[in-house]
């Protein structure tokens, strides 16, 4: 009986593991199926174009001709540090994303807050401030232009009603960095709103209610309850607003053109990527423009990295269910 | 009136300070709302004036007679009409093909079960934070090296290539369909493809829409890309809209290009208010989850 048994679970075990074999590879031929599209997109669409802007600010490739392409070596990337424009377009397009993200997250946060609570009117504001993120970018720039237009605009011809003061030049030197700004919070609060009202929505309304009958007041409420569970809401949206900010080019393109992409942004906002944009296209010197962008990849994704390292500081993760055919 | 006060009255007496909060909070979120829809409201009004008039010494706030005939000259200035059809192509083939690709990998990611896969998932986490502009510009210059600008090819291939949000999107929306569908699928001998396309597919309808209007969207409203891919002949209603509206001496017409601009945003508009719950859901979904 007992030599039978042994003698039989190899068998059996090794049938199962023979049929469970090619269950596995099977499962694995179908997963590849499903999964070529985007594998391939991956491959074609994303890592051979982010080498191959590797290799190109190598050289001094200019968009037109291969056999006059040189090899320069690190070249464009000591260019970067003579190069007084790309510098200072480096710290502008710093102080641009230090302002505007930590506004654009505390105005979504702040309007969720609003209303995140129990008022008649609630899908009619939600709608409202959602309809700016709908608009594509070119109409948004041209009713911007033409509301702060400094001759006779209604901006201005409003603020010299109430206080003379003239002709302000909004799409200019002066207020370059404040127009942007209140362009980019126009166009973009809304989504970030949106988001952060599911996330407050999410928390069980238990725990507020249990924190009010211990003693706390509204603001240790908020401290100590909502802001923690809206951490990894708000770690998420700081990723990726700071990521996408820093790659700020249409606006002010578009708000500094008359026609086409002629115009040259004031500087304020004449951001990194308006500086690439224009060494590429303007200039022709794509292993330049090559090399700002993997500088600026490199540096996004020290970014990100620092940011996901601080996470486990201050985002508060509770446990995680979701992926749930696991 | 007077049994609504009552009501209030013997739920809670009247509290003062409630009640101003409640007037503060509404004028605040008027206030806002007002400023939100100013700018649009001033490209309105300025589509119905005359071309002296939007920029008249001291500024006219409304147009003595509504231009309505500024509408019309949107599609005699400019073929309107086929630079809508061009966006209308692009947006419609990169959307569809995008939501099919995309629902794939979501669907193997979240039912196929394969070692490593959690690991495959990272890398799709990781391409979310991957700066656009690094591979748009890159994109480009092998593109044209390979004949492919002037074409709507890059769009087609894009679109077969997936998205990262909205991989993202639909492993999140397939997580949640019951096992036991696919398991009574399974015992029946249907292999995945016919679980997805016969199954998942059917049931997976308003997250289908979602994502194809959130990627039509996109598509309609992008300049960059038809800026850069495109020449004049092909182009989209985008970079029309920025550069096309001129008179003989180059200077823009501003009263039409508005006009256009509210033809050209107003698709977009009508779409949300047809599917606005399942757009929020699907702004809310992929941005919510890190």
């Amino acid at each position: 009986m007992a030599v039978q048994q042994t003698a039989e679970v190899p068998v059996a075990a090794e049938r199962v593991s023979r049929r469970h074999l090619s269950r596995s590879r099977r499962q694995t031929l179908w997963f590849l199926f499903f999964q070529t599209p985007w594998l391939l997109g991956l491959f074609f669409l994303t890592i051979i174009p982010i080498v191959g802007g590797f290799i190109i600010s190598l050289s001094n490739y200019d968009g037109i001709s291969i056999p006059t392409t040189k090899f320069v070596g690190i070249g464009n990337y000591t260019r970067m540090l003579t190069d007084k424009q790309g510098m200072e377009a480096l710290v502008h397009t710093t102080v641009y994303v230090l302002i505007l993200v930590p506004l654009v997250l505390a105005l979504a946060f702040g309007m969720a807050m609003l209303l995140n609570q129990a008022m008649k009117g609630r899908g009619f504001f939600r709608t409202a401030y959602y309809l700016p993120t709908l608009v594509p970018i070119v109409a948004v720039a041209w009713i911007f232009k033409l509301f702060l237009a400094s001759k006779n605009g209604p901006l201005n011809s409003a603020i010299n009603l109430i206080y003379p003061v003239g002709e302000i030049v909004w799409i200019g030197q002066a207020h370059a960095l404040a127009t942007v700004i209140s362009m980019a919070l126009w166009m973009s609060f809304g989504t970030g709103m949106v988001i952060f009202l599911a996330g407050l929505q999410g928390i069980p309304p238990e725990l507020e209610e249990a924190s009010i009958v211990d003693g706390a007041n509204k603001f240790q409420v908020f401290r100590n309850v909502i802001l923690p569970l809206m951490t990894p809401v708000i770690f998420f949206q700081l990723v990726l607003s700071l990521i996408g900010t820093f790659q700020e080019l249409l606006r002010p393109m578009l708000l500094w053109s008359t026609t086409g992409m002629q115009g040259t942004p004031s500087k304020p906002v004449y951001l990194m990527m308006v500086h690439v944009y224009r060494q590429v296209f303007t200039f022709g010197r794509y292993g330049y423009g090559a090399a700002i962008l993997w500088f600026t990849f490199i540096l996004l994704m020290l970014l990100a990295l620092l940011l996901f390292w601080s996470s486990k500081y201050w985002v508060y993760y509770t446990q995680n269910v979701e992926g749930g055919a696991e | 009136m007077t049994g609504n006060a009552i009501t209030t009255n013997t739920r809670q007496p009247f509290n003062s300070r409630k009640f101003f909060g409640r007037v503060g909070l509404y004028t605040l979120l008027f206030g806002v709302a007002v400023f939100v829809m100013l700018p649009v409201a001033w490209g309105i009004i300025t589509s119905l004036k005359q071309e002296g008039e939007y920029s008249a010494n001291p500024i006219k706030w409304l147009p003595v007679v509504p231009q309505f005939v500024n509408y019309v000259h949107v599609f005699i200035y400019q073929p309107f009409l086929k630079y809508a059809r061009n966006s209308l192509f692009l947006a419609v083939t990169f959307s569809t093909l995008t939501v099919i690709t995309s629902a794939m990998s979501g669907f193997a990611f979240s039912r196929i079960n394969v070692p490593h896969k959690q690991a495959l998932f990272q890398v799709v986490i990781a391409l979310l934070i991957i700066p656009n502009l690094v591979t748009v510009i890159p994109t480009f210059m092998i593109f044209s090296k390979l004949g492919l600008t002037n074409t709507y090819w890059p769009w087609i291939l894009w679109g077969l290539g997936a998205s990262p949000f909205y991989i993202f999107l639909f492993r999140q929306f397939f997580s949640n369909f019951p096992k036991e569908l696919e398991d009574a699928a399974e015992v029946d001998g249907a292999n995945p493809l016919r679980i997805f396309v016969q199954i998942f597919l059917p049931n997976a309808k308003p997250v289908l829409a979602t994502a194809f209007i959130l990627n039509f969207i996109w598509v309609w409203g992008d300049y960059l890309t038809p800026i850069l891919y495109l020449s004049d002949r092909n182009t989209t209603l985008a970079v029309k809209l920025q550069s096309a509206y001129i008179d003989p001496h180059g200077n823009t017409l501003v009263t039409v290009v508005m006009a256009a601009s509210v033809l050209y945003t107003l698709p977009l508009i009508v779409m949300f208010f047809m599917a606005q719950k399942h757009i929020l859901q699907g702004v809310i979904t992929s941005g919510l989850k890190g």
